[in-house]
């Protein structure tokens, strides 16, 4: 039999349910006998990969030296007040959940963030704001 | 392979790494994720040494043929310093007792500076039987590797990364909440404290110092044979006589012996195989001495139920029997009385808070609790006299004496399970394939017309591998800590597994010496069933000794 | 570029008939060399490999680049890819291997649907009976490190594992197997094809102060002022950061970009990554941000590493905060040095060079700082 990757595994379940939830851990463990502590541990280890409940928007703002020299901190204190919350948190309204990530490799078009992994770079607090309108209208829709 | 270390030049096993060549010259390296049976992860890094002019952890890293290895330059010792000071500045290390391996590191690599400030802060975890503290926790993995390939449990493992590495069970969960069976052996290999049994002395010092208490001790059998590892004796040696005055020092009123309850099992369980056989199974039988096994069986083999014995742990036996036969006995009322088990086990903390044992055992101690109460009394343990047992529930035979080894409990179930059924005497009561230091062992023996076939395994992963032929016998011993209760993570802490072979060994001893080796010859065994039980699996015997067990979940 | 060049599986058909003793023999004559950093023969690499005794063998190629200011596997991904999947089934074809994988990171899963059709076409047209699979990274710049690129692999922590064993003896599976980059990758069937192929150009991933970064193609000794005239720094630049790894150190404008001229600063290229810096920062500034990546990343087995990182970011905010003396700037160097010295894998082992190098050539700006 093929050895499978779990790594894949995890990213499926994560795609389908926001998250890896203890019922799927349990779930994941039964199928492929992995033990439930090493599932934990493995999805504790990727940043990527979550145990709580994500908000509908995940945005992974980069903190690279490229992005801190072009004012990413601005970007990231707008964030924070903009959303209530403080990096790692989700906002009340359940929209959105806010990390920082080393790098996204987006350095020539920094500062730059994903937002349920599509990247959106040459931010500004304006255009931030403007991002922010345009998911949260869509989210209503 | 010619390699030099320190400047002298020497041949050596190329296979070797510089840690096992080191240790063979006598040249002490500190290390404290080392271990001899696990994987070495190189994760403490105290155990740098200069390579041919490069740092490399001497756990992981072979020589090459003519290199250059030096343990004790400037450089090297204060690389390892400079680890010593970032491992864990909140650990109190240097407040340790001296029952952690870490005490003795710490005072070798001699710490000289103290400049960073402790950035952990994780809730301790209060168990029934055990104590997790992750403040003092080095990340060594020792624990995590222990509870993975030698018990096969897997309750723990290292979760998040960087600087919030830490271990824990599964979604931050206490270990009272998860599919864990309380051994301990996570404790045992813990080098410095950061996992501790659940201590019951403060509340039996207590009941030692109220004077309308009467406090009975009961001392399981492998502590004779460890207890003096912790003032310094050489391992092996037996102090069951010394063990005995130090308990009565201690203030406790009565000191039986669970070698005793070992007999009484005996009778009980080898009663309830030979019924078992007459009635054609369920098979196999499986022993219910070790409380580990009974919660590994109901989190993941709970299919098990119908073949496990019924019958409690010996000292749950004796502990009911004291507060019963003895209380009668005595004319004490039963609710004065005070029952201390003293085991080498942890779990047995956990045992007695089961609802279905009913349990008379108020308060259980490990062998490092007992060792620590003696050191605060301040008794001169090594020199005390020695003196018996209380003689009530105080003599047993040899048969009761080796349970604290793996294996044991079926060789005593099979001299007098077999005298028993063929009314024949056993030549030799001896089985030397049960004596030896394998995972598993097995065997048969004929009871008449009938080839009985048996199984005995110890640590966890081995129980798993043998459960996979379990329909090959008739009756099976498990034992989940390695080397059976000669291991138990309620013993002294042991760096090297020689030391378990020299308390099995001491206890096989004990039972060599002995005229009385048979369970059902114990001239007290047969007093109380005379008297009070009437015989083995009598509805009396059933209601005190016996037990049920639960389904419990596999997470 | 030369990096853009494709080769329409003539790199492969190439190599199917010359036989993989001819194909290691011409990577080898092109003077191919790992692009990841450490600049190891290809074919040596093929060849540790192929010697080694095994029912099955994998390759891997290592699309987890995250060092902060490279993104150059990013471009070669989003614009040449087929050409890294031929490099990827020429692999395969000269160690047998029948599955063949690709390490995405994470950060880059947006690019996967097209690359799964793009592994579909080529794997299609070339007729190879092998699978190529792509690990989806979930963020975790470690394992773009060998050792934890195949625990991750296997369903493991990402920790970094001591050698030996090397990879190429015993690695996924504890088979044989064969990592190599994107760029790597991608220069194969190039190097197989093209007769003018040239082994020193190099992929250069530019960001920081500058009017036009991005990913630019140089020949190994380009001139800083070649570049500069390119890049367009938007203000005068105090510094260049080389990637994270690879140290800080000034802008010279005759400095050529070789590793022997960047030895000489303490620095180092490796993956050709170049942060400019300009000169209202202060470098202490910008050593923070690096050291955060260091204690973000880290994979937390080694003692030092784990704690060790934390402990110089703390250092770092300390300084910035004008609350540090120059004894603490001493305990910052003493335990850079440390952690490098004694911790097990590269991103240990590197995680001090922009303090040790910021200190030798920027004193100045942490004297600012310092009470």
């Amino acid at each position: 039999m093929k050895e499978k990757i779990l790594l894949n595994i995890l990213h499926e379940v994560q795609d389908r349910e926001g998250y890896l939830s203890e019922k799927s851990l349990k779930e994941i463990s039964k199928k492929y006998d992995i033990p439930i502590s090493k599932l934990y541990s493995v999805a504790t280890f990727y940043t990527m990969l979550r145990i709580k409940e994500q908000g509908k928007y995940v945005i992974e703002l980069c903190g690279s030296p490229s992005c801190v020299l072009n004012k990413s901190r601005e970007i990231e204190k707008f964030l924070e007040k903009e959303l209530k919350i403080e990096i790692g948190e989700t906002s009340k309204d359940g929209l959105f959940s806010v990390y920082k990530t080393s790098c996204i490799g987006c350095c020539d078009e920094a500062p730059a963030m994903l937002i349920n992994g599509e990247p959106y770079t040459k931010l500004t607090v304006k255009r931030v704001k403007e991002i922010l309108g345009e998911l949260r209208k869509n989210a209503n829709t | 392979m010619r390699i030099s270390v320190d400047g002298k030049r020497l041949e050596v096993d190329g296979e070797k790494t510089i840690l096992e060549i080191c240790k063979g010259l006598g040249i002490k390296i500190p290390t404290l994720c080392y271990h001899k049976s696990l994987f070495p992860e190189a994760r403490c890094r105290l155990c740098l040494v200069d390579l041919d002019g490069k740092l490399v952890t001497a756990c992981s890293t072979k020589a090459g043929e003519g290199s250059e290895i030096i343990t004790d330059s400037k450089r090297v010792l204060k690389a390892r310093r400079r680890n010593m000071e970032l491992m864990n500045p909140g650990a109190n290390i240097s407040e340790l007792s001296d029952d952690f391996e870490a005490r003795e590191i710490y005072e070798q690599v001699g710490l000289d500076n103290e400049r960073f400030k402790p950035i952990k802060n994780y809730l301790p975890e209060l168990g029934a039987a055990l104590v997790r503290d992750n403040n003092k926790c080095i990340n060594c993995g020792r624990c995590v590797q222990v509870c993975e390939k030698i018990q096969a449990i897997s309750a723990v493992d290292f979760a998040s990364r960087a600087h919030n590495e830490h271990v824990t069970p599964y979604n931050e969960k206490h270990l009272s909440e998860i599919a864990c069976i309380k051994c301990g052996q996570c404790l045992i290999n813990c080098p410095v404290g950061a996992i501790s049994e659940r201590s019951h002395l403060k509340e039996v010092i207590k009941a030692l110092e109220n004077p309308k208490k009467h406090v009975v001790a009961q001392t399981a059998p492998s502590i004779r044979a460890a207890l003096g590892e912790l003032f310094d004796m050489e391992a092996g040696t037996l102090v069951t006589g010394k063990m005995v005055t130090a308990l009565r020092k201690c203030g406790f009123d009565k000191v039986f012996d669970v070698d005793l309850g070992a007999d009484i099992t005996i009778m009980e369980e080898s009663a309830e195989l030979l019924k078992r056989i007459k009635k054609g199974g369920p098979f196999p039988m499986i022993t219910t001495c070790c409380p580990s096994w009974i919660l590994m069986m109901e989190h993941f083999y709970p299919e098990l139920i119908p073949n496990m014995s019924t019958c409690k742990s010996p000292h749950e036996m004796l502990g009911m029997l004291i507060k019963t036969y003895y209380a009668e006995k005595a004319k004490v009322n039963p609710k004065d009385i005070v029952v201390v088990s003293i085991m080498p086990c942890v779990a047995k903390k956990f045992e007695s808070t089961r609802p279905e044992l009913n349990t008379e055992v108020d308060y259980v101690l490990t062998t490092r609790e007992l060792g620590r109460l003696i050191k605060q009394k301040k008794i001169d343990f090594v020199n005390l006299e020695e003196q018996d047992f209380d003689p009530t529930l105080g003599i047993a035979s040899g048969a009761g004496d080796i349970f604290g080894n793996a294996g044991g409990v079926m060789e005593a179930a099979l001299r007098t399970g077999y005298e028993v059924a063929t009314g024949k005497r056993l030549k030799s009561v001896e089985f030397g394939s049960l004596r030896n230091f394998e995972g598993i062992k097995t065997g048969s023996i004929k009871l008449g017309d009938k080839t009985i076939r048996y199984a005995c395994a110890n640590g966890g992963a081995n129980i798993r591998k043998l459960l996979k032929d379990k329909d090959k016998y008739h009756f099976m011993e498990m034992m989940v800590c390695p080397g059976g209760c000669v291991g138990g993570g309620g013993q002294p802490i042991y760096f090297d597994e020689d030391v378990l072979k020299l308390r099995s060994k001491a206890l096989y001893e004990q039972d060599s010496k002995k005229e009385l080796r048979r369970s059902h010859e114990n001239p007290i065994v047969k007093e109380i069933y005379k008297k009070y039980l009437g015989k083995p699996l009598s509805r009396k015997a059933e209601r005190l000794l016996h037990t049920r067990y639960r389904k419990r979940d596999g997470f | 570029m030369q990096i853009l060049r494709e080769t329409k599986l003539e790199g492969l058909k190439l190599a199917r008939k010359i036989g993989r003793e001819r194909v290691l023999e011409v990577l080898s004559e092109k003077r191919l060399i790992g692009r990841g950093g450490a600049g190891f023969s290809v074919a040596k690499k093929w060849e540790i490999a192929l010697g080694v005794k095994a029912k099955e063998r994998y390759v891997i190629c290592n699309a987890d680049e995250g060092e902060p200011g490279t993104f150059k596997d990013k471009f070669i991904l989003k614009n040449n890819s087929e050409t890294m999947i031929e490099g990827l089934l020429i692999a395969a074809y000269v160690l047998g291997a029948k599955r063949c994988f690709i390490y995405l990171r994470g950060e880059y899963d947006y690019l996967r649907g097209e690359l799964e059709e793009k592994v579909r076409e080529v794997l299609k047209e070339s007729k190879m009976k092998v699978s190529i699979e792509i690990v989806r990274g979930a963020g975790a710049y470690i394992c773009g490190e060998e050792t934890a690129i195949l625990q991750s692999m296997m369903g493991n922590r990402g920790n970094a594992m001591y050698k030996p064993p090397r990879p190429t003896v015993s690695g996924l599976w504890g088979k044989p197997t064969v990592l190599n980059n994107v760029e790597t990758l991608t220069c194969v069937p190039q190097a197989l094809v093209y007769e003018d192929w040239n082994p020193d150009y190099r992929l250069f991933s530019i960001s920081g102060d500058v009017s036009h970064p991005g990913v630019y193609e140089w020949e190994l000794g380009i001139k800083m002022s070649t570049i500069l005239e390119v890049v367009k720094p938007k203000e005068k630049l105090k510094a260049m950061s080389f990637g994270c790894f690879g140290g800080i150190m000034p802008v010279k404008k005759n400095l050529s970009i070789s590793q022997d001229t960047l030895c000489k600063n303490d620095c180092q290229h490796g993956a050709f990554s170049i942060i400019f810096i300009g000169e209202r920062h202060n470098v202490v500034d910008i050593c923070l941000s690096i050291a955060k990546f260091y204690t973000y990343e880290s994979c937390g087995k080694c003692t030092p590493c784990r704690e060790g990182t934390i402990r110089l970011v703390n250092l770092l905010k300390k300084i910035k905060n004008r609350d540090a003396d120059e004894g603490d700037v001493k305990l910052l160097k003493e335990f850079a040095e440390h952690i490098q010295e004694t911790s097990l894998c590269g991103l240990g082992q590197s995680c001090g060079n922009h303090i040790l190098t910021s200190l030798k050539h920027f004193r100045k700006d942490y004297r600012e700082y310092i009470k």
